[in-house]
This record gives structure tokens, C-alpha cells and sequence, in this order.
């Protein structure tokens, strides 16, 4: 169990360190000298806002919707129904406020889940500790499903 | 270590993201901030959404010249008509919160070809049309489409010659769109629902065109799900 | 602070039977810009978050509808909806968004729609 964590641990810190700023330049949190109105609307863009930007040709596919996927889309839907947030707050929150890393690198429906669970946070209608407990029971449930 | 990182796939029996979604809406429902009941009730309005209202739409409009104009002035007024109520429809009785209710719809000519695409996120008439496809929402089709049109209507396999206006629709905002191709020919004397069942999904976002004879969309390679969702009816 | 002070009925309360964009009707006063004036898009302070594309600051383009009253989305963003502005679809020549635009199609258009602080006269 414990080595399996280490191992985890070790794996995680050899992906993040992949993970460059876009630009691929060699030194993190630059002098502010170094950054010029450019670079200032690169790093402060809204991240969602990519029409015109170069890309390649790739195979135009459909995709089975997964049941989380689906009961994702309604959990968004029934918090915005019941006041919890308007679709345009959830769009800033998943399309932006996650940052460029994660927009371009999570799948469509992971970061919507990502934002459903952030806004109950940060509405404080559920503290965090709440949330990390609740979701290490489930995946206890899980564990103990498959240990049988 | 050097060595690329090969993602492990998540083949075990929950991925990350079904341990997060279930939590999520476990607390969502112990807290009170929305009921079991609503969740069901959504999944099965979204069960009910596909693109045949927006289908017959477009047949009533082509056989109809005062629907047409209708359509065309008030797109949520000839929603009605074909069973799709943006307003009331949902569970909100305020309309769907991603959705909005104002629908709007875009009529082709021989000289103007409607293509549609949200660049900033993946906008989608979904009360009128269904769940949004898969490569609408790749930030590859919001990049492409609003600056090389032709190129991607051309992979599409839609071309138009070069003086015909094509208008990309880049869904920004609260407004929801859908094309309303020119009725081909080859269709006289076509009942409604005859016409309506050429009017696919692909062109009623505009990158495809209604054929007599063609009615699905064109056949890509489907994306399989892990846990695909149950469909209980 | 105390917690739990957000209003979960607000919207509900005055869109319930009457839809949104439609719940703003005729709260944005008189609109700015007609049908069928040119229009340039301002490159405004963008931070945190906008709805207005890149692809058309400091473009000009054609208004050819004024759709509907709403906050803008700036502001609808943070659930500040006090003051709902013109919201105006607009037709933008493509030749004028891309100097690569091959001019073999001459006609060939955007449509998209901003709300009013992002536009001037042209």
C-alpha cells in the first residue's frame, strides 16, 4: 500500500514537470522586466477565446456519452436551476478561471465536473473538508467492491 | 527519469471522474441544493431533446412561405409549432440555463451558405436540436471554422463555389442558432414528414446540405464509452 | 461573514414563465447603434474574462440585428446583473478579420453578436 503511494507520488512529479508554461521558456516566474505587452495578454487571455488560432486538419469523430458524462450535464443543470449558479458564472469558472493547463489537457466533461465541484466550495455550501472526505469514501465503496 | 509518461488507462472499475461525480452529487443532494427527483427529471428532459423539431421546422418552412417568414423573425414562437418550447418546456419553466430562449434561425439562399460553431465554448440549441456532437466541441473545429471555413466545410465534404457568401455564425452569446438549408430539388410534392427526415443533424448546423435520398449524417468513426449511459425505456 | 447569504430564488423569481434574455426586456434604455451602422469593436481591459472574441477587436463590421437586453456577460459571469446593456449581432467581412483570407472568395462573412460597451461608431 505504501509503496504503491510512493510510486504514485514519484509518477506525479515526473508528468508535472512536462507541464511548461505554453511558451516553453526556461525560466519560471520571469523578472517583470522580461514580460512585454504580449506576453501580458498571453498569460492574462481569456483562455476559451481560441477562434483563429492556427491548428491542423484532424478526423471529425462522434463519441458515446459516458453515464458520468451525462449525469455531470444534469448535476450543472439542476445547480443552476435551483439557484446554486447561472450558466454564465459556470462557463467563466469552467472555460476560464481553470487556466490553460487544465482547459487544454482535461477532457470536455471533466472540467465541467471540476466546476460543479468548486462552485460548492467556494459558495461555502460545503467546506473542502467535506468534499476530500466524501470523495475518499467513495472510492473506499469501490475498493471494497473490488476486493471481494 | 527520462522516459515519456504513457498515461495508464483507467480500465479499473471506476475512473477518477466517476468517484468525483459521484461525490459530487451525493453532497449536491445532502446539502439540499437540489433533490434526487430534479436530477431525474433532467436526465430524462435530456433524454426527450433530439433534432427532430428543428427537422420539421425546416420541412414546415419549406412548404409554408408565412412559417418561413415566422421562423426567420422568431425563432422561439415557431419552436411551438413543432413541439419545442424554450420557455416552458423545461423543468424551470424559465427555460434550460445553458440554453437560453432565444433561438434564432438562419436562412440559406443559393447565394448564402449558415455554418455554425460557439469558438468559445460549444453553444448548442440543445431544445430544438439534442445534445451537441463531439467534434463541435474540440477546440480544434472552434479554432478552424470562423477563420478557414471552406477548408473545414471542404473535410465536411461540403463546397460552395467561391462568389456564394458563406457566413459562419459564431454562437457567442445567449442566442441559439440553426440553419435553414435551401429545400433541394428532387423533393416536389414531398410530404412534411418526408422532408423533415433529409433535414439531419449535420445540416442543421450547417455542414451538410439535405439530400433527397441521405437520411443520417455522414458516417465517422464513433468514440466508444467506457460505461456508456443506460438507457432504463 | 456568515455563509449561505446568496439568494438562490433571484433568477427564478423574474424569469419563471417569461424566459431569459426576455426577463431584461426594456431594462438597457435606448439603444446606441442601429440597424445598419458600421460599428468598430474597442480593445477594452479584457482581464479575467470576456465574451467579446480577439479575432474581432479593432475590427469594423455591420450591425444587422439588435438582438436582445442583457448584462453582459462580464458581468453575468460574477451574478452582477444590475445593469443590462443592447446586445447587437453583427456581420464582420472576413477579408477584414484575416490578411490571409484568399481573396477568391470575396463575399464570405462572420456573424457573431457583443454587447454594447465593446462597440464605437466607425
Amino acid at each position: 500500500m505504501a509503496s504503491s503511494t510512493r510510486e504514485k507520488v514519484l509518477r506525479h512529479l515526473n508528468t508535472v514537470t512536462h507541464l511548461q508554461p505554453a511558451l516553453h521558456l526556461g525560466t519560471h516566474a520571469p523578472y517583470p522586466d522580461a514580460i512585454d505587452h504580449t506576453l501580458y495578454r498571453a498569460y492574462t487571455r481569456s483562455v476559451h477565446d481560441v477562434g483563429g488560432e492556427p491548428d491542423v486538419p484532424i478526423p471529425w469523430e462522434e463519441k458515446e456519452e459516458e453515464q458520468w458524462e451525462l449525469n455531470t450535464f444534469a448535476t450543472c443543470e439542476c445547480l443552476a436551476w435551483r439557484g446554486v449558479w447561472t450558466a454564465e458564472e459556470r462557463r467563466r469558472r469552467q472555460n476560464v478561471d481553470l487556466g490553460q493547463t487544465q482547459y487544454l489537457g482535461l477532457p470536455y466533461y471533466g472540467r465541467w465536473l471540476l466546476t460543479a465541484a468548486r462552485i460548492m466550495v467556494d459558495k461555502q455550501y460545503v467546506t473542502l473538508t467535506e468534499l476530500v472526505n466524501k470523495i475518499d469514501e467513495v472510492k473506499k465503496r469501490y475498493e471494497q467492491k473490488s476486493a471481494r | 527519469m527520462s522516459e515519456q509518461h504513457k498515461p495508464a488507462p483507467m480500465v479499473e472499475e471506476v475512473s477518477d471522474f466517476e468517484v468525483l461525480e459521484m461525490a459530487v452529487r451525493e453532497l449536491a443532494i445532502e446539502k439540499g441544493l437540489f433533490s434526487a427527483e430534479d436530477h431525474r427529471r433532467w436526465t430524462e428532459y435530456v433524454h426527450t431533446l433530439g433534432p427532430l423539431p428543428a427537422a420539421r421546422l425546416v420541412a414546415k418552412a419549406w412548404l409554408n412561405p408565412e412559417y418561413k417568414k415566422l421562423a426567420v423573425r422568431d425563432g422561439v414562437k415557431a419552436s411551438l409549432e413543432v413541439g419545442a418550447d424554450w420557455i416552458n418546456g423545461p423543468p424551470t419553466h424559465f427555460g434550460t440555463p445553458s440554453d437560453y430562449c432565444n433561438l434564432r434561425v438562419m436562412e440559406d439562399t443559393p447565394k448564402l451558405k449558415h455554418v455554425v460553431v460557439c469558438t468559445l465554448c460549444s453553444c448548442y440549441p440543445r431544445p430544438i436540436l439534442g445534445q451537441s456532437p463531439e467534434w463541435y466541441r474540440t477546440p480544434n473545429y472552434r479554432r478552424r471554422l470562423v477563420r478557414w471555413p471552406r477548408q473545414v466545410l471542404a473535410e465536411f465534404g461540403l463546397q460552395r463555389p467561391p462568389d456564394v457568401e458563406i457566413r459562419v455564425v459564431d454562437s457567442n452569446q445567449k442566442t441559439r442558432y440553426i440553419v435553414l438549408p435551401v429545400r433541394p430539388a428532387g423533393t416536389d410534392g414531398w410530404s412534411e414528414e418526408k422532408l423533415a427526415e433529409i433535414v439531419t443533424r449535420d445540416c442543421l448546423i450547417g455542414v451538410a446540405v439535405p439530400k433527397p435520398g441521405v437520411t443520417a449524417n455522414a458516417k465517422r468513426p464513433v468514440h466508444p464509452a467506457v460505461h456508456p449511459v443506460h438507457h432504463a425505456h | 461573514m456568515s455563509k449561505n447569504q446568496h439568494d438562490r430564488t433571484h433568477h427564478a423569481k423574474i424569469a419563471t414563465g417569461i424566459g431569459d434574455p426576455q426577463c431584461f426586456k426594456s431594462k438597457a434604455g435606448p439603444a446606441k447603434f442601429k440597424v445598419g451602422e458600421r460599428v468598430r469593436i474597442k480593445d477594452l481591459p479584457d482581464l479575467f474574462y470576456t465574451r467579446s472574441q480577439m479575432y474581432t477587436r479593432g475590427a469594423v463590421g455591420k450591425v444587422t440585428e439588435l438582438v436582445y437586453e442583457s448584462p453582459a456577460a462580464e458581468d453575468e459571469a460574477w451574478d452582477n446583473n444590475d445593469h443590462p446593456e443592447w446586445f447587437y449581432s453583427i456581420v464582420f467581412q472576413q477579408k477584414d478579420l484575416w490578411p490571409d483570407y484568399p481573396p477568391a472568395y470575396p463575399n464570405d462573412t462572420v456573424e457573431t453578436e457583443l454587447s454594447e460597451r465593446w462597440l464605437e461608431k466607425a
